[in-house]
Order: structure tokens, then C-alpha cells, then sequence
């Protein structure tokens, strides 16, 4: 499901081909992800009823006028909780990577431009924390510090730390060994001075552009988690809950699950296409084809 | 070789120490104090007191780690609190369904990807190369708990073809057993196909550019004995490199699927051990979980050693 | 005269014939397979502590108590033949049936009794159950087959009281406990009419007919297996493809239960039982310390919308802590209306913001519990915040008061007298409420100790009127315990206490 390590591991094997370019699927990844972050920030400015209020009498009620997609099996109306939902997946999806970009980017940055002993206990560290069931971890911090936006975050932002940690570390090393860094160092520059002025700027391309795959896959993550019955507290909607309770209503009324279910695909396939166009384009090692 | 497998192990082994270590601080450092758990409406001051003595409870974290530790490498994982089942016996039982989860799933991921791939190698670049890409990269926006909805709405609700749910061992009815795994083998082979597909796609398109595969066109050889032989052969290492760490990945990845097929794996046994607060088996299950995820990559590590002699040479 | 004698009696016999049993017969052979709610971790009260219902159904199977219950509710025997008391009520004394062997094949005597007991009892040994036995302060075994109850308060329906097969009551091997120490909570051994052949933990038990059951002719079955179903769809797919002949569920899978009852080849059991779902307010804890604060929650629920909306109308309004289901039956309860109007005043009177957290399970029926409940009270402008834990955790959040409201359940019971007890009683662990209050002490002693069934349900009625004014807990639904099966099943009893017995059920 974290498909991000093979990810980065296909990058290596790169094609000869040249995969993404700017094209109309770009263009429409953009225009979606514009069209749910603008319905998520002014969802409450919006003419929606209230996502949580319960019409006790109208389980799973057909559309009509006054619920525009109908209600859900605790007759709640499904429009107003898909996007209050995508107001959380978003959040979440937005904020966690960048405890992984932030720290990851630093550690890896370290790893790869200092090298011995430093590097062999950052990567040893991300491996101890990659040998770890992902969902586990969060399960059990979810289960016993309780369930709220900010332990949800931060676990999820804890775990995407080794994938950027990665990706950091790979650009570093390539980047250090150019004539540029080389030269920075003859003329005397300090440690930091080089990091900040000559590597950061360089890195911060292709790790802004794994950003956007990071959050892919934290929506993904949040989903399952919520799926579970373990992210969001109840009553917030997430899209992940609503599949999780429309899955009992499979049968009876199957959109109930497959309407958040195409809203999170549709969401994560856009990230992912803004994502990987990107990094094709910022890639580094491009420029040695 | 000698020499890199030594330099692999030594690496490998203060990975496994700092992993259990790692579970055990998890385990203990969380809220939820396991002596008043167990003894409920019984938990007087002195009765807490005493049942912490008893299991070991105030000693300093170090001390209990090198207990637990000490008893790990005599064989004992410690005894469940709850059902008395020793932590062996609990992980036995279930990983055989875990395991079979994972090699039907990795192999019908390798079934659809292998021919999607040759075909994309072949014919790169073309309008189905483009589709077939595409779709691969799509589906990776498709995580498996979606993937299982559509399958048992598809399968189970409308065509009412393959149980939702409902397991049976193999040794007693292998018809069903194999049933069973069906629609929980294709949720997780969908997700494993894309990566697969694309790393042995790329291999053999870089390898059907070779020198010695004009030579073979040339000397009119069929295309079939080119393509399988020749060119599948050797671009396969990225691919069993993949296959590998998906494998070890899959360990512990198995669990939602677990979950909403019913099915008695190592998942579900880890998702009921936090629940119920039963850190014994949560430290033990972890532990096989992790232990498991490094020896997969050191077998990993090996193959890629055996089967490319740069590395083997230490040109890493 | 003697002809006359001879033809009134075999009339009378040939009608005994046709009125004991069902008109059809019973089959022998076959084997049930069983879907049940959780999973079991084990049998050993001291390991296990108290029995949920998964546990209960297994130990219908394999274990046996002294008394049961028959069609009519009453106690019948079982492991005793028959019990009889002391004037004062506090002494009780059972035959023991003849002949009986534990499946190991050691014999059941008074001395296997009293070990169970004693063990239980043993404070060395903590066990979680002995709260349930507090009340029986010994066991003689004066010989093989009698044995004495020595009680501390007088109990009046003590037979009734031990038909339930649960920890407490369930008698097991001392031997074979003794032999397998650790090991004995998965290897059970008990007088019961299966006996346990296999255990794949979280997957299924196997359990076998006992061929030196004390019933001769019983059990039907060959073979009983028990599987755990979390999960509510994918038990009622096991029933209608055949993988289950039997599963276990209750009226929160009001959909599947609609369906069921329309499909000829599957049969819904149902059982209307005393008792309640209930929740208990922590009284010692703002603002629920305020009576206002109380009332106003409970008038603001509207039980018909909530059973629309929770079980399609399946679940039935409770009042009281007894229902329909028990022969408690009060003319006037102290049940406040449903007034969410008042309710809101009651909150305004109250003055300062009302906000509390509320502990659920971390399962859908209890997501989905709280989102209605969340809903009346926001409907009186009350805050409530979902607190959802593992369904183990509440027991033991509830023991420890650390908690503001928290579900319960009264279970149904032949007798209210252990249960009101122990809930309301101000000096029981397990007042949860924290609230003490004289009259109900008083109402609750004297109906322990009278033999009169009328003037008990007096008393009763009289603890209700109290519960309710101060409504230091509230009920929302009186139990109706549930199972689905397939038309062949045949020869399941009355859920009584919500356990399945399939102990002497057949395959048509």
C-alpha cells in the first residue's frame, strides 16, 4: 500500500523514454484538485445542510431538493459530507507530509552530504522504522493517545519521514558531486553556507514534487485508518469513514460507498499525476540522458 | 561473497536489536496500566501493587527488555494474559493463513504483470503501451480497501459467484480454502500488478536494445525463443529484486484486507492484541512481523548478489 | 373398576406421549455450525474473569450448571435433582444427579462442586468472578452427592440463579484443571453433552457429542462448531450460503433480520427478555452532579425516532430496569416523559455550558449509538463528545469511575434481585452512578428477603420510582435477543439470558 520505496526504486531503473509531459491530464488533475480545495475551504459559506445533523426518520432517503445526493444510513445528507470530508482528508493530507518533508528532507540532506558514520545511522534508523507495520504503529497510537486531528497528523507524518529521508539523500549525493559544490567548497564556504545557499534550493525541487505524492498517500492511509473505525473522531465525516459505514449498505444503497470512493480516487489520482509530472521534470538525473 | 554477506549481517543485526527494542518501549510506554487492566473491579491499591511485583512490572525499563530479551532467545515469547496461548502458538496458528494470503496474492500480481509487461515491452510506445502505462498508474491511485469493496460488491453482492467471507482450512476442504482466497488474493494482486508491470517493463525494454538480441533477430531465431529466453531472463532482477520486498512488506501489510475478508491471519491477530491491550502478544507478533521484513531483504540482498557479480565484486 | 383404572391410564399415557414432545421427531446426527459474535480467549473464570455471550454459548455446550430453566421460565433440574432451604432463606441445599462423569471421565460429586467454588472464592487467586459470588460465603460437601450453600444475605430465588452458563455457575473438572494448570483455559472440560475435539484459535472449535452423557438419547448432533463472525454481513453471508446454520445477532442488523424473516429457507429466533440497554451517569462528576443537568438528558431522547433510525423500529422503548420481559411489573414506574422542550428549560435553569464525553464501542452499532444521542442532546444545546474504546476497556474504565457516562446493560435475568444490587445498592463496587440514597438501600434490602412475589415487585417498582426522579441512569432499549437460522434447525430453547442453547437441537 506505501508503494513510495518502489517508487523511488523504479525511478532508478528510469526509462529512456520520456514518460509525463505537461498535458491535458495535467491540466485536469489541477483543475480537480483546485475545484475540492476551493469546496473544502469555503464548505462552510456554502448552501449545505449541516453534515451531522441526523433526520432520524430519513435512513438512506433517495435525492430530492432539500439533499441534493440523498442521506446516508444515519440520514445525513451526502453532498454536505463529502465535501466536509474532503475538508479533513485535505487537512490531513496536507499537514502530515510536511512533518516528513520537513524532518525527512533535513535528515536525508545530512546523510547524503556528510556521509560515514552519519549516514550509515540515519539510514539504519529509517530502516528500523521501515520494518514496521505502517498501520500498526498508527493503530496502536490512535488506539491508546486517542483519536483526534493532531495524533492523527502526527503519526502519519512520522511515518512518511523515511520515504523523503530516501529521496533527499539520493538528490544530495548526485548533487554533491558537481562542479558547483565542488566550487562553493574551494572558495571556502562552511558546511551550512553550501547545505543552505548551494544544495537546498536544488533539493527542494524533487522533494517538493514527492510532496504532492506524499500527500496521495496519505489520503490513502487516512482513508484506511478511518475505514477502520480509527481516524477521525465521530461525527466529522472523512471519506474514509463514509466508505467504511457505506460498506453496510452495500447492497441496499451501494452509492453510499461509492460516491466517497470516487471522490478520494479522483483526488489521489490528481496528486499523483501533479506529483510524478513534476518530479519527471525536476528530476536531477534527467540531465544525464 | 563471503565477505559482503558478513558486512550484510553486521548491518543487519543492530537492526533487529534497535526493531525489538523499539516494539518493547512502544509497548510499555503507553497509557493503560496492564496490572489494573487484568485485575478489573479487583484493582485495590495493594492487589495493583502486588501484581506488579509479580510480573515484573517495577523493574526499570532496561531490566525488563534484557528479561525479555533473554527469554525471546531461549524460544519463549511469553504466554498471552488473556487466553494463556503462548505467543508461538497464537502466531502459528494464524501466520500458515497469512502466508498463503501473500503467495497467491504476489503471484497473481506476477501473473497479470509478466504478460502485461512483455506485451508493453514489445510494443513501446504504441497507443496500448500508453493505455496499459496508464491504467498501471491509475491503479496505484487505488488503494485495496477500495479495490475489496468493488470485488465483493462486483463478485459477492450482484453476481453472488465468490464468498464475501467464510474460511476453511485447507487440510479439510482445499476447494474452498482456495475459494476463499480468491477475491482477497486479486484486492492485493491489483495493487502489487502496477509496480511490477513497470520495473520488468522497463528492464526488458532497455534489454531489447541489446547488441546480442539484433544478433539473435539476425541469426532467425523465433521471436517467441527471443523474447522468453533471451531477453526475460536477464531483465528479471529488478523484478525478483521488487517481488522480494513486496513479499517482506506484505507481512504486515495484510491487515484491512484480513479484517474485512475474515480471515484468521497474523493481521487480525495484531489488530485484536491492540485492542485488548495485550502486550505480550502485540511485542511478539511485531516482532516476527519485523524480524520477518529484514530476513526477507537480506534474501533479497543475496539474490541480487548471486545473480549480478558487480555487486558480488563490492562494486556496489 | 380395575378396567376402568387400566383404560383411564393408558389414555392418559398415549396423551402424555403427544403433548411432551413436538409433533415431529427428533433426528439424530448431523452437524451445526455455528457463527457467533467474538471471539472466545478462554474458559478459566480466573483467567477469563466474567463470560460474554460468545463464551456463554460455547459453555451451554460443554459445561453444565446445577439448575436450568424450563419453557416456563422456572427452575428445572439439571447437574442437581433437587434443592430445598432453610426457613431464613440463607441455607440452601441441592442433590446432586447420580452417575454423571466429566468428560475426562472423573465423576461429578459435591467435592467437584465445592472445589470450583472454593477456587473461585480464593482471594490468592484474584479471579475477577468471585464479585458475582459475593454473596455465598461458602460450599459443604457433606457427602458425594449433596451439597449446602451458606449465604450472607438471604436469597429467595437462589435456584434461578444459577441456571445461567457462565463462570460462576458452570462446573468444571478439578482434575483436568489441575492437570493442565495454564493450559486448561483452552482445553475445557466439563459434564456437558459435547465435548471439545479441536480449537483453532480465532477460526473455529470443534466440538463432538459426548457419548457418556448422563441424558441417554441426547444430544442430537454429532457435531457442533463454533465459529467467531465479527464482522455483521459477513455472518449473515455464512448464513445464506449455507457455511452457517446458525449465527448469533441482534437488532442492530435490523436489514439482515428483515431479509431473513422474508426468506423461506431461514428462520429468525427471537426472545423478548427482561432488562435493558442502559447507561449510567457518573454523579460525582460536573455538571452530571447537577439532577437538572440528569433529567434534561434523559427527556431529550425520543426512543421511537431513536429505534427508527438505529434498528428500523425493531428496538422497543425501555421505561424501567425490568420491561415486558420480566414478572416485575409496576403500574407506575417514575419514568420521566419525553419532553425535549422541557428538557431544554431544565438546561437553561441549569445556567452554565453542559459539555461531557461518553463512552462508546469502537464499533459501528456503538459510532452509531453515539451519533444519535449526540444528535437529541444537541438538540437541548448539550456538548456530548464520542469517546470510542475497545469493547474489554469499558468494564474496567467503569470499575474505576473514570468515566462521566458510560453504556451498561442489565442483562436478562429470572430474578432482578443480583443485578439491581449490585447497580444500585450504594455499597456495591459496582454503583457506578457514585449516588447513594437511603430509600432505595432500604427498598432494595427488603425485596431481597421477601418470599412474596407481589410484595417484591413492590419493592422493585418502588427503586424504579427513585432511579428515575433522580435519574442517576437511564435506559434506552429493553433487550430482544436475536438468532438466524436455517429452516432445519430445530429445538432451540428461549434465549434466556441472551445465550443460544443448541445443546439439544436437531437437524429436520
Amino acid at each position: 500500500m506505501v508503494a513510495l520505496e518502489a517508487d523511488v526504486e523504479s525511478a532508478v531503473a528510469a526509462p529512456a523514454a520520456r514518460r509525463r509531459r505537461v498535458g491535458p491530464l495535467f491540466i485536469a488533475a489541477i483543475a480537480w484538485i483546485a475545484l475540492i480545495a476551493s469546496a473544502a475551504i469555503f464548505a462552510g459559506v456554502l448552501p449545505l445542510p449541516s453534515p451531522t445533523e441526523i433526520d432520524m426518520l430519513g435512513k438512506r432517503a433517495p435525492p430530492s431538493a432539500e439533499h441534493w445526493l440523498g442521506n446516508d444510513a444515519l440520514g445525513r445528507d451526502v453532498l454536505s459530507r463529502l465535501i466536509f470530508g474532503a475538508r479533513f482528508s485535505l487537512t490531513v493530507g496536507l499537514l502530515a507530509p510536511v512533518i516528513g518533508i520537513v524532518v525527512g528532507g533535513f535528515l536525508g540532506m545530512m546523510a547524503g552530504y556528510f556521509r560515514g558514520r552519519l549516514e550509515t545511522f540515519i539510514v539504519g534508523g529509517m530502516d528500523v522504522l521501515l520494518a514496521f507495520p505502517p498501520l500498526v504503529l498508527a493503530l496502536a497510537v490512535t488506539a491508546y493517545l486517542g483519536q483526534s486531528l493532531a495524533n492523527l497528523t502526527f503519526v502519519l507524518g512520522v511515518l512518511g519521514i523515511p520515504a523523503f529521508t530516501r529521496v533527499a539523500r539520493a538528490v544530495t549525493l548526485s548533487l554533491s558531486e558537481r562542479e558547483f559544490v565542488t566550487a562553493a567548497r574551494a572558495l571556502g564556504a562552511t558546511h551550512s553556507r553550501i547545505l543552505l545557499r548551494e544544495l537546498l534550493p536544488n533539493v527542494m525541487l524533487p522533494l517538493l514534487a514527492f510532496f504532492l505524492l506524499g500527500v496521495a498517500v496519505t489520503i490513502v492511509v487516512e482513508g484506511a485508518l478511518s475505514f477502520l473505525g480509527l481516524g477521525v473522531p465521530p461525527p466529522a465525516p472523512s471519506w474514509g469513514s463514509m466508505i467504511g459505514e457505506g460498506r453496510e449498505s452495500l447492497d441496499l444503497a451501494p452509492q453510499l460507498a461509492f460516491l466517497p470512493a470516487g471522490f478520494m480516487f479522483a483526488t489521489v489520482l490528481a496528486f499523483n499525476i501533479v506529483g510524478d509530472t513534476l518530479r519527471a521534470l525536476t528530476d536531477p538525473r534527467a540531465g544525464k540522458l | 561473497m563471503a565477505r559482503f554477506l558478513g558486512r550484510r549481517l553486521i548491518y543487519l543485526l543492530p537492526v533487529l536489536v534497535a526493531v525489538t527494542l523499539l516494539t518493547f518501549l512502544i509497548a510499555s510506554l503507553l497509557p493503560g496500566d496492564l496490572a489494573v487492566t487484568i485485575l478489573g473491579d479487583q484493582a485495590t491499591p495493594e492487589k495493583v501493587a502486588a501484581l506488579r511485583a509479580q510480573m515484573g512490572l517495577d523493574l526499570p525499563i532496561w531490566e525488563r527488555y534484557l528479561h525479555w530479551l533473554w527469554g525471546v532467545m531461549q524460544g519463549d515469547f511469553g504466554r498471552s494474559f488473556r487466553t494463556g496461548e503462548t505467543v508461538l502458538a497464537a502466531v502459528g496458528d494464524r501466520l500458515p493463513v497469512s502466508l498463503e494470503l501473500m503467495v497467491i496474492a504476489e503471484g497473481l500480481g506476477l501473473l497479470i504483470a509478466i504478460p502485461l509487461a512483455i506485451l508493453c515491452a514489445v510494443k513501446s510506445g504504441s497507443a496500448l503501451d500508453r493505455f496499459v502505462t496508464g491504467l498501471a498508474f491509475g491503479k496505484l491511485s487505488l488503494p485495496p480497501y477500495l479495490v475489496a469493496i468493488l470485488l465483493i460488491y462486483l463478485f459477492a453482492v450482484q453476481l453472488n459467484l465468490l464468498p464475501a467471507t467464510g474460511w476453511v482450512p485447507f487440510n479439510e476442504d482445499p476447494l474452498t480454502n482456495i475459494r476463499s482466497f480468491v477475491l482477497p488474493g486479486l484486492t492485493l494482486a491489483f495493487a502489487e500488478w502496477p509496480v511490477l508491470m513497470r520495473v520488468l517493463r522497463s528492464d526488458m525494454i532497455a534489454t531489447l536494445q541489446e547488441d546480442y538480441i539484433a544478433m539473435a533477430k539476425a541469426k532467425g531465431l523465433r521471436p517467441a525463443r527471443i523474447l522468453f529466453v533471451h531477453a526475460l531472463k536477464p531483465s528479471s532482477l529488478t523484478l525478483v529484486t521488487v517481488t522480494g520486498i513486496n513479499i517482506g512488506r506484505l507481512i504486515g501489510g495484510t491487515l484491512i484486507i484480513e479484517t474485512i475478508f475474515a480471515l484468521p491471519g497474523i493481521g487480525r491477530l495484531l489488530v485484536g492484541a491492540i485492542y485488548a491491550r495485550d502486550f505480550i502478544i502485540l511485542q511478539g507478533v511485531v516482532l516476527f512481523v519485523a524480524v520477518g521484513f529484514v530476513i526477507v531483504n537480506f534474501i533479497v540482498d543475496l539474490l541480487y548478489a548471486v545473480l549480478d557479480p558487480r555487486i558480488r565484486h563490492g562494486r556496489a | 373398576m380395575t378396567r376402568f383404572r387400566l383404560w383411564a391410564l393408558g389414555c392418559a399415557l398415549i396423551a402424555t406421549a403427544f403433548a411432551a414432545g413436538p409433533a415431529f421427531a427428533q433426528k439424530q446426527g448431523g452437524t451445526l455450525t455455528v457463527g457467533l459474535e467474538l471471539d472466545i480467549p478462554g474458559f478459566d473464570p480466573l483467567k477469563v474473569g466474567v463470560y460474554d455471550t460468545s463464551q456463554n454459548i460455547a459453555a451451554a455446550l460443554l459445561l453444565e450448571t446445577l439448575v436450568k430453566l424450563d419453557d416456563n421460565g422456572k427452575a428445572a433440574p439439571s447437574l442437581a435433582v433437587s434443592w430445598s432451604h432453610s426457613d431464613d432463606f440463607k441455607t440452601w441445599t441441592f442433590k446432586l444427579r447420580p452417575d454423571v462423569k466429566f468428560h475426562d471421565g472423573t465423576p461429578f460429586n459435591a467435592a467437584a462442586v465445592k472445589w470450583n467454588f472454593d477456587r473461585q472464592k480464593d482471594p490468592k487467586n484474584n479471579c475477577r468472578c468471585a464479585f458475582y459470588i459475593s454473596n455465598t460465603l461458602s460450599i459443604d460437601a457433606p457427602d458425594d452427592l449433596t451439597v449446602v450453600y451458606h449465604l450472607k444475605d438471604p436469597a429467595v430465588n437462589l435456584p434461578v440463579l444459577l441456571t445461567r452458563p457462565d463462570q460462576n455457575s458452570t462446573i468444571h473438572s478439578p482434575s483436568a484443571i489441575q492437570a493442565k494448570g495454564d493450559d486448561y483455559n483452552r482445553n475445557p472440560v466439563g459434564t456437558g453433552p459435547f465435548v471439545l475435539k479441536s480449537w483453532t484459535a480465532g477460526d473455529r472449535m470443534v466440538l463432538e457429542r459426548n457419548p457418556n452423557y448422563w441424558d441417554k438419547g441426547k444430544p442430537y448432533l454429532d457435531r457442533v462448531v463454533l465459529r467467531p463472525l465479527p464482522d455483521s454481513q459477513s455472518r449473515f453471508a455464512s448464513l445464506k450460503s449455507g457455511d452457517a446454520d446458525l449465527v448469533w445477532a441482534d437488532e442492530f442488523e435490523a436489514d439482515n433480520i428483515q431479509r431473513a424473516k422474508k426468506d423461506p429457507s431461514l428462520q429468525v429466533l427471537s426472545y423478548a427478555g427482561s432488562g435493558a440497554a442502559v447507561n449510567a451517569f457518573n454523579t460525582k462528576v460536573a455538571p452530571l452532579d447537577d439532577v437538572r443537568v440528569r433529567q434534561a438528558l434523559v427527556m431529550a431522547l425520543d426512543r421511537k425516532k431513536y429505534s427508527q433510525a438505529l434498528t428500523n423500529g425493531l428496538s422497543r422503548p425501555a421505561r424501567n430496569p425490568y420491561g415486558d420481559g420480566s414478572w416485575v411489573q409496576c403500574k407506575d414506574d417514575g419514568a420521566l416523559p419525553e419532553d425535549p422542550k422541557k428538557a431544554a428549560e431544565l438546561i437553561k435553569e441549569y445556567g452554565k455550558p453542559v459539555s461531557f464525553k461518553m463512552l462508546f464501542t469502537a464499533t459501528p452499532r456503538g459510532r452509531t449509538n453515539g451519533q444519535i444521542l449526540q444528535q437529541f442532546w444537541k438538540n437541548i444545546g448539550v456538548n456530548m463528545e464520542i469517546e470510542q474504546v475497545d469493547q474489554a476497556t469499558i468494564p474496567a474504565r467503569a470499575f474505576q469511575r473514570k468515566f462521566d457516562v458510560t453504556p451498561w446493560r442489565i442483562v436478562d435475568f429470572p430474578d432482578p434481585d443480583v443485578q439491581m444490587f449490585a447497580n444500585f445498592y450504594s455499597k456495591s463496587p459496582l454503583n457506578l452512578a457514585n449516588f447513594s440514597d437511603p430509600d432505595l438501600d432500604k427498598a432494595l434490602e427488603n425485596a431481597r428477603v421477601t418470599p412474596d412475589e407481589a410484595k417484591r415487585a413492590e419493592f422493585y417498582c418502588e427503586a424504579s420510582r427513585i432511579i428515575n426522579k433522580n435519574a442517576t441512569w437511564f435506559w434506552t432499549f429493553q433487550n430482544t435477543y436475536y438468532a438466524m437460522a436455517r429452516a432445519k434447525v430445530k429445538g432451540v430453547p428461549k434465549m434466556y439470558g441472551g445465550v443460544i442453547d443448541v445443546s439439544h437441537a436437531w437437524l429436520e
